[in-house]
């Protein structure tokens, strides 16, 4: 038998004091910003996507036109001087009130609208900053672009449940 | 050059020097994974995996641009990612392209 005094509690101690700390900030904490999401995150994805709007209204000004493409490039008259990679990407999640709403609404079928919205700005987020990077860059016109959506978290797993979107394109200037 | 069309605008190709790629595993640290989970009771961008994504994509194009450049190419074509959760909260970012010499 080994004598309890010679194990050293100290770092046990630290990690669970650690944890039943988390703990308790956790149960204040969930409930209030549960209810913060219940009240806020549909507001303000209506106000995300009109500030993307706006964005991309400055942007195609910049440009003359949309930069966005999924040409090849094969349609360019005259020659390319540079071009060069753009991506952007983000991380956009719904609130549980809506992962709950989403759930509610899967029990009846048919379109889960919710979700389709928060995934929709994540998108549209994705793809503004990708003509923002363009622009920062100096291309012209953004050719062969691509837009992929991963998950955070593994499906089977507990944790984040959140969208990535990352978008990416060839960035040209015109010579 | 790097770019993620067949062909590069302008130049021509000339050498094919194989597929080469670039991987990272990447994570944030605790503190950082904490706030997040709370910010994802909110909803809305998760800055913190917003960062991370970032990092780890710039350091696996640096990797494919080292495996590269060791063979002796001066450009990537047709680059592609692929991103695959391996556990939550750490992300695996893959670049991969065709290594090429261009005039």
């Amino acid at each position: 038998m080994v004598d309890a005094s010679v194990i050293c509690w100290g770092p046990f101690l630290l990690i669970a004091a650690l944890f039943a700390i988390f703990g308790i900030i956790w149960t204040i904490a969930y409930p209030l910003l549960f209810l913060y999401g219940a009240v806020f995150s549909g507001r303000r994805l209506n106000k995300s996507m009109s500030n993307i709007a706006l964005r991309e209204r400055t942007s195609i000004e910049h440009f003359g036109k949309d930069p966005l493409s999924n040409l090849k490039g094969a349609h360019i008259v005259g020659g390319v001087r540079n071009s060069g990679l753009v991506y952007s990407s983000i991380v956009h999640a719904p609130s549980h009130w809506q992962l709950l709403i989403a759930s509610i609404n899967g029990l009846f079928g048919g379109r889960i609208d919710i979700l389709h919205r928060v995934i929709s700005v994540g998108r549209a987020e994705a793809t503004q900053r990708l003509r923002e990077q363009a622009q920062a860059a100096g291309w012209d016109d953004v050719l062969n672009v691509r837009i992929d959506t991963a998950e955070m978290t593994p499906p089977s797993n507990q944790g984040t449940k959140a969208v990535e979107v990352f978008a990416y394109g060839t960035g040209v200037k015109y010579g | 050059m790097v770019v993620n069309t067949e062909t590069i605008a302008g130049k021509v190709i000339t050498k094919n020097l194989g597929v080469v790629g670039g991987s990272t595993v990447r994570a944030k640290h605790l503190g950082r994974d904490i706030f997040a989970g709370l910010k994802n009771v909110v909803g809305g961008e998760l800055t913190a995996y917003t960062e991370l994504l970032e990092e780890s994509r710039n350091e696996a194009i640096a990797r494919m641009v080292a495996d590269a450049s060791a063979r002796g190419a001066n450009a990537i074509v047709n680059v592609r990612f692929a991103t695959s959760a391996v556990t939550s909260g750490a992300s695996e970012l893959f670049a991969y392209g065709t290594a090429v010499t261009v005039e």
